[in-house]
């Protein structure tokens, strides 16, 4: 290997370590539960997919900001989304709902308000509809 | 002017042509689905006039044919173009770098139909059968009858899909026949060229155990391009095969409802399937795209600059880590999957992602290099094209490797970053580009005619990267603010803005194309391109009733 290119792997190698280290810490906010610890959830909330709708909890999804909540999404039919979004459209996480799996996730929510609920994943021409806005609710 | 083709020539140009026929296609769809996104409903005339031709007996929704145009558009894009271009040029090359002919001649004129019919049943099972479960074909989805997946749309795209991956085991077949035939420096079995394709005697010298009749493909006389097209077609077949096996057990459930069979869709778990899915569609993406790629600029540079290719002894190595590195990256598409282990969302996922950092990474400095040292170079019409495709695989490469990330793909997982700003990026700045490239630099070695005007190579180079440009960032950035893929938003929502700059972006690229067409078609002359579609006794009966 010529000098010059030892030199650029080395640029590389610096970029690769760099970004990974990064991106696997806790600057990156949710990778502190997701990724480095297994919090105990203080509220757990199941959510059923089917036929392109949504069910969620009867009484809704309510949590406390800073509390950790667990999501635990079932499908019926086909893959779908379950995403979370703020009410400027930004997306706060997501998951995959797989069929035959249950699929969970557990999540800190920094901010009181109303949060939004979209499939993310493609089902069928109707899952455009399956949008369920103000179906979270963060309190203080 | 007219200008004699040789047999090879002529099936190089056939598939060229044929493969911008299926781009143009492509992208009046991609405008199309970019119109839709802005407005659904702003393209129903359109679509009642379609309707009457439709063989439907209730009248589909504008969601359901978005959703079909989507389902067919990149098989077109992809299977048509790409491999449709990617077959002429190797079926040339290849030969012509070995100084032999092809092994089997027929399948040239096989691979050319199969290919084309493959595509059009595709096609025409959205377009007409409105089969809508797009490319992903995530399981149970495209044998979901009950929920409005047409049985017959499904059976047809099975159908033309198989003809597809045939095809292409057929056409790497041949390459693999001709590359390994006995008139090379040194001939290979298969079992041989696999152990040496996939490093495994390179290994086992390491560990002091070679064995010294073992041929080494990377130091026997082959080229960096021909051991590129050799190792990358091993992805071509390994996602062949496993979009067969796909495709098949969609047309088993298929065909099973057609004879009022009923087959449980769960008796195939959907993350299983997923997994394996992707691992053989990963190796167009991840592997022999890139592979192909670094190949074709490891021969073209040196062509084009008039020096030797700087550091080959590394590039043959950084194209064997190249196949091993895309035959583990899959994971990086399951990211969202909670279901999918930890362990593999970061070894396979993101780390072995990584790899293709450093594999591209060392050929992009490898063909710069090459570059820099010849200076002064003339920015001929293909190297134009070349460094435009490099500047595609950079920012392709780097929005990749963000969304590939297990903590960045939460937010980032099926948005508009994912399609626009890298998959968009990596097929038409990136591959679509090269692919320009070795047209510019082909036409003149297969005709003898020069490219007629630069005026307008540079107005298609300028149109083409400032709208690929301009279309991918701007939905890369509405990606960012959440706005997802494969959705349609209620109109007002407040990403119309973006959409509206990327249908501007799109009409650019459109406008790049046109200029390139008319001026691949004013060098070749209608007489050359009827030549490819008309036999050549017609011409020569009516070029003697001219004389006459």
């Amino acid at each position: 290997m010529d000098a010059r290119e030892r030199r650029w792997l080395y640029v590389l190698i610096a970029v690769f370590v760099l970004v990974n280290v990064i991106t696997l810490s806790p600057l990156v906010p949710w990778q502190k539960w997701l990724l480095w610890s297994n919090p105990e959830p203080q509220a757990r909330f199941t959510v059923e997919f089917k036929d392109y709708t949504i069910q969620l909890p009867a009484g809704g999804i309510q949590a406390s900001a800073g509390e950790f909540v667990e999501f635990t999404a079932h499908s019926a039919d086909v893959t779908y989304g379950l995403g979370v979004f703020r009410k400027d459209g930004t997306m706060v996480f997501q998951i995959q709902v797989l069929p035959g799996h249950e699929n969970r996730i557990v999540w800190k929510f920094d901010t009181p308000g109303s949060y939004d609920v979209r499939s993310t994943e493609y089902s069928g021409p109707q899952h455009s509809k399956m949008f369920y806005p103000d179906a979270i609710r963060v309190t203080q | 002017m007219t200008t004699r083709l040789g047999w090879i020539e002529k099936w190089t140009l056939r598939f060229a042509v044929v493969g911008l026929l299926f781009l143009a296609l492509s992208g009046f769809e991609g405008i199309l689905l970019r119109i839709q996104q802005h407005d659904l409903k702003i393209l129903q005339p359109m679509e009642e006039v379609l309707n009457s031709i439709r063989p439907v007996a209730d009248k589909p929704s504008s969601a359901e044919l978005y959703y079909s145009m989507m389902t067919a558009h990149p098989i077109v894009g992809i299977y048509g173009f790409a491999y449709l271009c990617v077959f002429g040029a190797f079926y040339f090359l290849v030969p012509f770098l070995l100084k032999k002919e092809i092994r089997h001649k027929k399948l040239v004129s096989a691979n050319f139909w199969l290919q084309i019919a493959g595509v059009l049943i595709c096609w025409t099972s959205g377009f007409f059968g409105l089969f809508n479960a797009l490319y992903t074909l995530y399981w149970p989805l495209p044998v979901s009858y009950e929920q409005g997946v047409p049985l017959l749309g499904s059976i047809f795209f099975s159908v033309g899909a198989a003809i597809i991956m045939v095809n292409i085991l057929l056409f790497s077949y041949n390459i693999f026949s001709t590359v390994l035939s006995k008139s090379n420096p040194r001939s290979y079995s298969y079992w041989q060229f696999l152990r040496s394709a996939l490093g495994i005697s390179r290994l086992m010298k390491w560990l002091g155990k070679e064995d010294k009749n073992a041929p080494n493909l990377d130091y026997n006389g082959l080229s960096p391009f021909v051991v590129a097209v050799a190792r990358g077609s091993i992805d071509t077949v390994i996602n062949a095969v496993v979009l067969l096996t796909a495709g098949g057990l969609i047309l088993v459930y298929g065909l099973a409802k057609l004879f009022n069979v009923v087959l449980p869709p769960g008796a195939v778990d959907a993350l299983a399937y997923k997994n394996w899915f992707w691992w053989g569609l990963d190796m167009v993406a991840d592997g022999n795209v890139l592979i192909y790629t670094a190949g074709v600029w490891y021969l073209l540079i040196p062509l084009l600059v008039g020096r030797k290719l700087f550091g080959e002894s590394v590039v043959r190595t950084v194209i064997m880590v190249d196949l091993l590195v895309s035959l583990g990256v899959w994971s990086h598409h399951l990211l969202a999957d909670r279901t999918q282990p930890l362990v593999m969302r970061l070894l396979s996922g993101q780390f072995v992602t990584w790899g293709e950092f450093f594999t591209m990474g060392l050929t992009l400095f490898a063909s710069l290099m090459t570059i820099w040292l010849a200076r002064p170079v003339k920015l001929t019409a293909p190297l134009k094209f070349v460094l435009g495709s490099m500047f595609g695989f950079m920012m392709g490469g780097a929005a990749g490797l963000i969304q590939a990330n297990v903590g960045l793909n939460v937010v980032f997982h099926n948005t508009q970053w994912v399609i626009a700003l890298h998959a968009h990026t990596f097929l038409l700045t990136g591959l679509a580009t090269l692919l320009f490239a070795v047209i510019y630099a082909l036409v003149p070695m297969l005709t003898k005619l020069e490219i007629r005007s630069q005026r307008l190579v540079n107005l298609h180079l300028w149109l083409w990267l400032a709208g690929c440009v301009l279309m991918t960032y701007v939905m890369g950035r509405a990606g960012s603010l959440g706005m997802l893929r494969r959705t349609l938003y209620e109109t007002p929502n407040q990403f119309q803005p973006y959409t509206l700059v990327a249908i501007i972006g799109s009409l650019l690229i459109a406008l790049g194309f046109v200029a390139f067409l008319v001026n691949l078609v004013s060098t070749l002359g209608w007489t050359n391109v009827l030549s490819l579609v008309v036999p050549d006794r017609w011409l020569e009966k009516r070029k003697a009733a001219a004389e006459a």
